[in-house]
């Protein structure tokens, strides 16, 4: 049997080049990780047709299906096209239904399962993903995206090239407070204890404050109560074999829209510092050869931050480096 | 409308250091209390609390005041001059009208002598009011006793055992718990003999149960209780104990009602 | 006889009372709920019909009308005391029947335990009128007709809500001037039938056996499961206490208030003494005194149950602690350890 194939393209189309020649595995994008439960019978129908009747969780929340003959990859595409018009109907933008993922660089924006679930969750994660996902994808540029809906962090968005982490800015009315100090000792125990105890009432530093509403969830008598929405950007977080460290904040009391504009602005950042000469480059490296100044200013371009946000002046990563750091006996 | 709340401005007239942290104030008032009922004392801007009488004359009252917590810290910052708000008195006391002519028995421990000073006082002004009175009171160590002159004065007149838990060098009188001494108390007519109580709850607790060993009626025994109170008349809930409000029905008891206060 | 209207005419009517009353109804808060996009449903001044909240149960009850969270009792300017001033404005309420009877045990406590009233109640208990809303479903954790409180008939006005037909009984012909509307046949109906149906110990038998009910191990568990929040005593329209506080303000420390701030028995603090000692330190224990209130020695005290059904104590509880389970436990308890 003669296996031309330009894996290039195949790689693009969310396949992938694995150990076993001839034989691939399909990656299904689950955006947010919430799928209907009707796409399930596809993946079970490939899986069991094509691939070796397993199903592979990807740890971006994604589905992977292994086992699959590089020939049948026409047949695929075809089997998922529903999946791929879904993700047409939610308002992603995607010329040919029938042809299989149009990109596969840009990867699956994973989400914790939000407020839809989750009593912590300053936010409804699943739509803010699939918005995310609307404005970015099909894209060839190797990006992670994952949100959160409160600063516990579930989907792990620190290990991001952009995070997004819910916040709520808590409102007080002193005069519910029956002083039983449950948001402060909870502050001061679970949180960063930004809450004290002064004249029977609380009071908060806004400053030490990081938005999780843990206070509002504890009050029993809703004292505090939840304002705007906002959210706390982190960036350039990632694994890898060169220098894994975690995402540091980049923008704190951001609003929803600027969040969707600061996203849009990186892929523009990218596209004019990518080094076109090399294969692939990952966003963090362009950063770090540019430099977070200039990163800064091409993703602000025309955002208008609430008054609330806090940009941050510099970031200094500790991530480490492989060679450097562990001092062996 | 009156308001409920609403104290009263008393002058300090005198303040009488008894311990480090036991002072006695006296406040010029017509207050005519019944020995044993309470007042809210307060001070502007810092709170109120709840204070037993220690003791009255138709001029002033006193009240024998512990430093442990923000408002009784405050109040021992006063000076003679300055003035304390007061509002009450509070609660039921002590029937004193129903231990005429009886023998009587005082155990008193720490701070607990101050709501029954009043009444050794009461006695040692009328002491043919009953047959006898014996008086036992403890203190943690000799620097914490109160009312030391007093207690001289009543040893001239009555029955008087004074002890301290733990004793020091110097110290040459009784040591041990209350209890310890009451098993050999000279009780003459004990179906006859009125006890009052007043101390520590565990103190209370057990000392109420060597009485009854040594026959007295339960209904012969008084106590006085210490709780929590915001309003002191039957509102606030704290020193609601099962079905009972400490402040309207308290802080005296009787024993038979007081041994059913579960808590 | 009532008076039946639609909701033009009915927001008038608000309209004309709200010259010279404040009115109160539940209301639904957007986005207020504790949880992210979810709303609060509690009680709070309403201008018309579109602003009360018919649907939901409020999570917090009316109490807070007349008996305010925090609520000042004297400004100190030096060392003088003043009371404050309130509203001449009466105050108009639309409850339910459960809410319209703890109003009634409020003033128990407020008005009646004990030598004295207290007067900040009064002044503001005194400006109520009940305008009670028509409830003969209830909702699904209900059991007003197990305490008696379904019904309330000394109401000023009586309103059935039918979707925007809106009927009203006015009883107290000073409020007859702002009613305007279609004469009809109209007879008030009360919820006779909860989907919960709780038996309440007979607080005689409870008496006889106290110390058994007392120490049962029913309140064991709850020693561990209760985080003694108090979210079941703030919500319940028929708890009472409070704690006093005095402060000083910040920027001016010559002046201040004391002030009453409602306190709860199953949070810590409640029974701390000067000195440090503490009562009831296992949370099954203030279980059991809260319990105790609700059910027996409240009704001992003034012939009347305290719980007033609402079922708010169940809807709250972020252990999902079920007082009408526990009630149902002491009942059980009293009546096997009687026929023991
Ligand atoms: S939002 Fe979180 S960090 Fe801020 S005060 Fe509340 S509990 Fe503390
Ligand atoms: S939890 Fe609520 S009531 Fe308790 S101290 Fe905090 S704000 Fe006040
Ligand atoms: S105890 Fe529970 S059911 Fe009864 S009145 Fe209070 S909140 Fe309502
Ligand atoms: S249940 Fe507790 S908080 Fe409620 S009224 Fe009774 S004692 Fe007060
Ligand atoms: S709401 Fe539940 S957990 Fe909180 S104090 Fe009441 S019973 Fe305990």
């Amino acid at each position: 049997m003669i296996l031309d194939i330009d894996t290039k393209l195949l790689k693009k189309n969310a396949y992938r080049v694995t150990k076993q020649r001839g034989i691939t595995a399909l990656r299904i994008r689950v955006p947010g990780g919430d799928l209907n439960i009707k796409y399930l019978d596809i993946i079970k129908e490939i899986a069991e047709k094509y691939g070796n009747g397993t199903v592979h969780i990807t740890t971006r929340q994604g589905f992977e299906i292994p086992g699959i003959s590089m020939e049948k990859i026409d047949e695929i595409n075809e089997l998922i096209s529903p999946i791929i018009r879904g993700l047409k109907d939610e308002g992603v933008q995607i010329e040919d239904e029938e042809g299989g993922y149009p990109a596969a660089g840009t990867r699956n924006v994973s989400a914790c399962i939000g407020n839809r679930v989750c009593p912590f969750a300053n936010y409804d994660t699943t739509v803010l993903a699939l918005k995310i996902e609307k404005l970015i994808y099909p894209n060839d540029y190797h990006v992670k995206i994952a949100v959160t809906g409160c600063p516990n962090d579930c989907i792990k968005a620190h290990m991001q090239d952009i995070g997004i982490i819910g916040q709520v800015e808590p409102i007080y009315d002193p005069s519910r407070c029956i002083g039983c100090q449950a948001c402060v000792k909870n502050c001061k125990r679970r949180v960063t204890g930004a809450l004290t105890f002064e004249n029977f009432k609380v009071v908060r530093d806004p400053n030490r404050c990081i938005g999780c509403g843990e206070c509002i969830l504890k009050c029993p008598t809703s004292a505090w109560t939840r304002d705007e929405k906002y959210y706390r950007i982190v960036i350039m977080g990632r694994t890898g074999k060169k220098n894994p460290r975690l995402a540091q904040t980049f923008i704190e009391w951001a609003d929803e829209e600027s969040v969707l504009k600061i996203i849009k602005n990186m892929y523009d950042f990218i596209d004019k510092y990518i080094d076109k000469t090399l294969d692939k480059e990952h966003v963090g490296y362009i950063v770090d050869r540019e430099g977070f100044k200039k990163f800064k200013e091409e993703v602000l371009k025309d955002v208008k931050l609430p008054k609330k946000a806090k940009v941050a002046n510099h970031i200094d990563y500790t991530g480490y480096r492989y060679e450097r750091n562990t001092i062996y006996d | 409308m009156t308001n409920v709340y609403m104290p009263i401005k008393a002058e300090i007239v005198s303040i009488i250091p008894q311990t480090d942290i036991d002072y006695t104030f006296r406040l010029k008032s017509d207050i005519l209390p019944q020995h044993g009922q309470f007042l809210q004392v307060s001070i502007p801007k810092i709170g109120e609390a709840p204070i037993s009488i220690s003791d009255y004359t138709d001029e002033y009252i006193e009240l024998t005041i512990r430093k442990v917590g923000t408002v009784t810290d405050a109040i021992h910052e006063l000076k003679p001059g300055d003035f304390l708000f007061i509002r009450g008195p509070y609660g039921h006391g002590f029937p004193v009208e129903d231990f005429k002519n009886k023998n009587v028995v005082i155990a008193a421990g720490g701070t607990g002598l101050a709501p029954v000073k009043s009444i050794i006082n009461r006695y040692n002004r009328n002491p043919k009011e009953i047959k006898k009175l014996n008086i036992l009171v403890g203190f943690k160590s000799p620097k914490d006793i109160l009312f030391e002159d007093e207690i001289k004065k009543w040893k001239e007149k009555f029955d008087v055992l004074l002890t301290v838990d733990n004793g020091d060098e110097t110290w040459k009188g009784n040591t041990g718990l209350i209890t310890k001494f009451i098993p050999d108390l000279k009780i003459e007519n004990s179906d006859d003999t009125i006890v009052i109580v007043v101390g520590p709850p565990m103190m209370m607790k057990f000392a109420c149960l060597e009485f009854l060993k040594r026959g007295i009626l339960e209904e012969n025994i008084w106590v006085s209780f210490e709780r929590k109170m915001s309003c002191g008349i039957g509102k606030c809930g704290h020193c609601k104990i099962n079905e009972t409000y400490v402040c309207l029905e308290g802080p005296v008891f009787n024993y038979t009602k007081s041994k059913q206060l579960l808590d | 006889m009532g008076i039946e209207l639609d909701v033009k005419s009915f927001d008038d009517a608000l309209k004309i009372l709200s010259k010279n009353y404040k009115i109160f109804a539940p209301v639904r808060l957007k986005g207020k709920g504790a949880f992210s996009d979810t709303d609060l449903v509690t009680y709070g001044e309403i201008s018309s019909y579109k602003d009360i909240e018919l649907n939901e149960k409020s999570r917090y009850s009316p109490k807070e009308v007349i008996y305010p969270i925090t609520q000042t009792l004297f400004y100190f300017t030096e060392d003088e005391y003043k009371e404050p001033e309130i509203d001449d404005k009466g105050i108009i309420v639309f409850l339910r029947p459960c809410d319209a009877n703890s109003y009634l045990k409020l003033d128990n406590i407020f008005l009646k335990n004990g030598p004295y009233e207290d007067n900040y109640y009064k002044r503001l208990r005194d400006k109520v009128k009940f305008f009670i809303i028509e409830c003969t479903k209830g909702f699904s954790t209900c059991f007003c007709v197990s305490t008696g409180s379904n019904k309330f008939l000394d109401y000023d006005v009586f309103v059935r809500f039918d979707n925007d037909k809106i009927t009203c009984d006015v009883k107290n012909d000073e409020f007859s001037y702002a009613f305007s509307g279609k004469e009809v046949e109209f007879i008030p109906e009360f919820i006779e039938k909860n989907e919960i149906e709780v038996k309440l110990p007979d607080i005689d038998k409870i008496s006889q056996n106290l110390e058994y009910v007392f120490n049962h191990e029913l309140w064991d568990e709850y020693t561990k499961r209760c985080i003694a929040c108090g979210r079941c005593t703030v919500s319940c329209p028929t708890c009472s206490c409070f704690s006093m506080q005095d402060i000083f303000y910040k920027d001016n420390p010559k002046c201040g208030e004391r002030r009453r701030v409602w306190a709860s028995c199953m949070v810590d603090g409640f029974t701390d003494v000067a000195g440090g000692h503490s009562y009831r330190q296992k949370y099954g224990e203030r279980m059991r005194f809260k319990v105790m209130h609700k059910i027996y020695d409240y009704k001992k005290r003034f012939g009347t149950t305290m719980c007033v059904g609402c079922g708010r104590c169940d809807d709250v509880c972020p252990e999902y602690i079920s007082f009408i389970k526990i009630v149902s436990k002491v009942t059980d308890a009293v009546d096997r350890g009687e026929s023991k």
